[in-house]
């Protein structure tokens, strides 16, 4: 307190300085903040407070009286909260200008006398006088004098030392990488060596950030070796390759499965491989056994009240979900893709229409094929000379081989639209009406299909898929038409026209039945190049 | 999100950058052996086609697999102007059905690749991973026994630090600088951009493989 009052009346005094030299006054805006002068009186009047305190005390004691300490503890905190208050004024600017006391209260009354003490904690004062010991060895009965000369010696002493230690290190620095890399020769890195270099950088780092080189061709992609032991349960042995977006056939003599448990993905829009499936639907008729007749299928397609499969929709306008997949349809997407995504959900849809045929739709299985070929041959050719298009085995044919010619002529003419549905009903098998019914809805779905692809020349054939896999099936068959003819641009009716009824279009479609015949010429002869192909077609389609 | 440097470095000089890191790091080596296997979505899962990738440790004695989808990078003339990359990043342990059920979900394998090296994590500013691998290619699909290198000369080197939005400044910096004590073995960059090799590297290599040499005092 008597620092405050020295501060307030050292400013204070020096305002009463003459005025030749600088009156020094509190900051304007700390001015604001603090009133010195009434903190200067709050002060004063402090200080007289306790003093006339101080003076009862020393009365009480002259008296030997017993203080009343009620009086004197309500004193001593009226004293203290004053004492508080100014200095929490003061606080707010008292960063450099004041030295104040600070009260003793709770939490620094017991620190307190150890932090005033000037002697040191016991140990570290033995620390101190061990090491003054040892420092002082020796010296300890010269005079005082004498002693600090023998330490600056010393000091000397060790600081040449030090020197000497620095200068040698550096010295061998120097030699040591003098002699190893010469003068002033930067080491440089021969223009060949680092063409190669950069070679080999380009390939890694594009093999690590986007895969170059990495990718194997379809035909590589076959599981061949033993699965490592992070990947043997997770891939089951008989999945076989599964989802490479590649765009080699789907034929695969070893997955058999492929087809077997595409039935249970009925009405399922997900592209998933037979493999997948495998553990997705208890109902698998066939299980995991290689043949998938038609015998076996599994529930019926009314399964899904939605789907078209179930007839009573048939004939509605593309269902939202059409038009969505249109939407994402109309993007570029790899070819490949759509190829490898046809096949399983062609097979689920020829599988799921023709149920009951006694045709097999097993993929692989070569001499079931041989004899579906030949079927789809046979109707080929019958519609071929007539050019009706008849849906169901040719249709089968379709769903089953990626790459076969015959079909894509059955998907030509197909385009011919509602004669098909007439010559449906021709087929004795119960299946056809299936067929038909979901061959209303194929030209929109096909329709999507082609404006998914920009190369789209060719009409899209109807295939006859049923709702539930709607434009994924068809996708891979008519890529498949393009990549096998994409030169043909034989004035192929667009696909819009398609799009919106099925009986609206076929009249356009007619126009096109001339164009298909060299069409189907070119597509048969590239589709007999088809490695997959040659084994399975008998013979040419016509 | 995450902040990530490459690099390369010859495979002899491997072993002198592992002594640097582990004199620079302070913690011991981890061995890396992961299978990274790149899935790309089909046709029916959105407008654009999205990656992901499946990474399968196999150090580990029971093999975790990790499931990582690597976002688009910062942009903007604040990021030309760092030398390191901040892209976002979603990471996430799964189970190892896992690959079956982006199978299901349409994503088709696109590539995999094995990663052979060695990786030390520790905090320097910033949590900071630096994988040294080789980077292995498969010639049949899955066989990871059968990995060949994909450039047996030349090593990926690779610095990573998760960050957020509100301090990936400091995680940068904090990169940068690590990356400085790597110079004279090996340049870092942003990944697509080209580095080449350190001319020095050859004699920091060496003095790192030495064992002292120099005169006696």
């Amino acid at each position: 307190m008597a620092a405050v009052e020295g501060a307030a009346t050292g400013v204070q005094s020096q305002q009463h300085q003459p005025p030749a030299r600088a009156v020094e006054r509190l900051n304007s805006a700390v001015q604001q903040q603090l009133n010195l002068d009434s903190i200067k009186t709050r002060a004063t009047s402090l200080f007289k407070a306790i003093s006339r305190i101080l003076e009862e005390f020393d009365a009480i004691s002259r008296a030997n009286a017993v203080p009343k300490w009620q009086d004197v503890m309500s004193q001593f905190s009226m004293v203290n909260m004053e004492l508080f208050n100014i200095v929490e004024d003061i606080k707010n600017v008292s960063k450099a200008f004041v030295v104040h006391p600070r009260n003793v209260n709770a939490e620094n009354a017991t620190i307190l006398p150890v932090m005033l003490s000037s002697k040191l904690l016991p140990e570290m004062e033995i620390d101190d006088n061990t090491k003054r010991e040892q420092l002082l060895q020796g010296m300890q009965n010269l005079p005082v004098s004498a002693q600090i000369e023998k330490l600056k010696a010393r000091i000397d002493m060790i600081g040449a030392a030090c020197e000497s230690a620095e200068k040698v290190i550096a010295d061998t620095r120097k030699a040591y990488f003098g002699t190893r890399q010469g003068p002033t020769i930067l080491p440089t890195i021969d223009k060949v060596q680092a063409a190669k270099i950069q070679e080999q950088e380009n390939l890694l780092r594009s093999a690590v950030n986007h895969g170059e080189g990495l990718r194997i061709s379809g035909d590589q992609r076959q599981i061949t070796s033993t699965l490592p032991v992070h990947l043997v349960d997770i891939l089951a042995a008989n999945d076989g390759p599964q989802n490479y977006s590649d765009t080699s056939g789907m034929y695969l003599k070893n997955t058999p499965p492929l087809s077997s448990t595409s039935n249970n993905s009925q009405g399922n829009l997900l592209q998933a491989s037979g493999a997948q499936l495998l553990g997705r639907s208890a109902a698998s008729p066939s299980g995991a056994t290689v043949s998938n007749s038609f015998d076996n299928t599994t529930a019926s397609p009314l399964q899904y009240a939605n789907s078209p499969r179930s007839g009573a929709s048939m004939m509605n306008t593309p269902s939202p979900q059409q038009q969505s997949l249109q939407q994402l349809q109309q993007q570029q997407q790899q070819q490949r893709q759509k190829m490898m995504q046809i096949p399983q959900h062609q097979q689920l849809l020829a599988q799921q229409q023709f149920r009951q045929s006694s045709m097999n739709m097993g993929q692989n299985q070569l001499p079931q094929l041989h004899d579906l070929q030949g079927q789809g041959q046979q109707k080929f050719q019958q519609m071929h000379g007539q050019q009706h298009m008849q849906f169901s085995q040719p249709l089968t044919a379709q769903h089953r081989q990626l790459s076969s010619g015959a079909m894509h002529v059955n998907q030509n003419q197909m385009n011919q639209g509602n004669q098909l549905s007439r010559q449906i009903n021709q087929f004795s098998s119960p299946a056809n009406n299936a067929m038909f019914n979901s061959a209303q809805t194929t030209p929109s779905q096909i329709s999507n299909m082609a404006m998914m692809s920009s190369q789209s020349v060719f009409p899209r054939m109807q295939v006859g898929m049923s709702g539930g896999n709607r434009n994924l099936p068809s996708q891979n068959l008519s890529d498949q038409m393009f990549n096998m003819g994409a030169a043909n641009s034989g004035g192929m009716m667009p696909l819009q026209q398609q799009q919106h009824s099925s009986q609206g279009a076929f009249g356009n479609m007619q126009q096109s039945g001339q164009n298909l015949q060299p069409n189907m010429v070119q597509m048969q002869n590239t589709a007999q190049n088809h490695p997959n192909f040659q084994q399975s077609r008998p013979q040419n389609q016509q | 999100m995450e902040c990530v440097v490459q690099g390369i470095i010859e495979t002899q000089h491997v072993e002198a950058l592992e002594i640097l890191l582990q004199g620079l790091c302070g913690v011991h080596r981890e061995r890396l052996r992961i299978h990274e296997l790149c899935l790309k979505s089909g046709p029916n899962l959105g407008l654009v086609a999205s990656e992901v990738r499946l990474l399968c440790d196999l150090e580990q004695p029971e093999p975790t697999w990790t499931v990582r989808h690597i976002g688009g990078a910062m942009r903007g003339a604040g990021a030309e102007q760092i030398s390191v990359l901040v892209r976002t990043l979603t990471e996430s342990k799964v189970s190892k059905n896992a690959l079956r059920l982006f199978y299901s979900l349409g994503y088709k394998l696109d590539h995999e690749l094995l990663r052979v090296g060695f990786a030390f994590h520790f905090q320097r500013g910033a949590q900071i991973t630096v994988t040294v691998s080789s980077v292995n290619k498969m010639l049949k699909l899955h066989a990871t026994d059968e990995a060949v290198p994909v450039t047996p000369g030349i090593q990926l080197v690779e610095v990573t630090a998760p960050a957020s939005s509100e301090n990936y400044t400091e995680v940068v910096a904090a990169v940068s600088s690590f990356c400085e004590y790597l110079a004279p073995l090996l340049h870092l960059s942003k990944p697509g951009v080209t580095t080449g090799v350190v001319p020095t590297a050859a004699a920091a290599a060496a003095s790192l493989m030495s064992d002292g040499g120099g005169t006696t005092l």
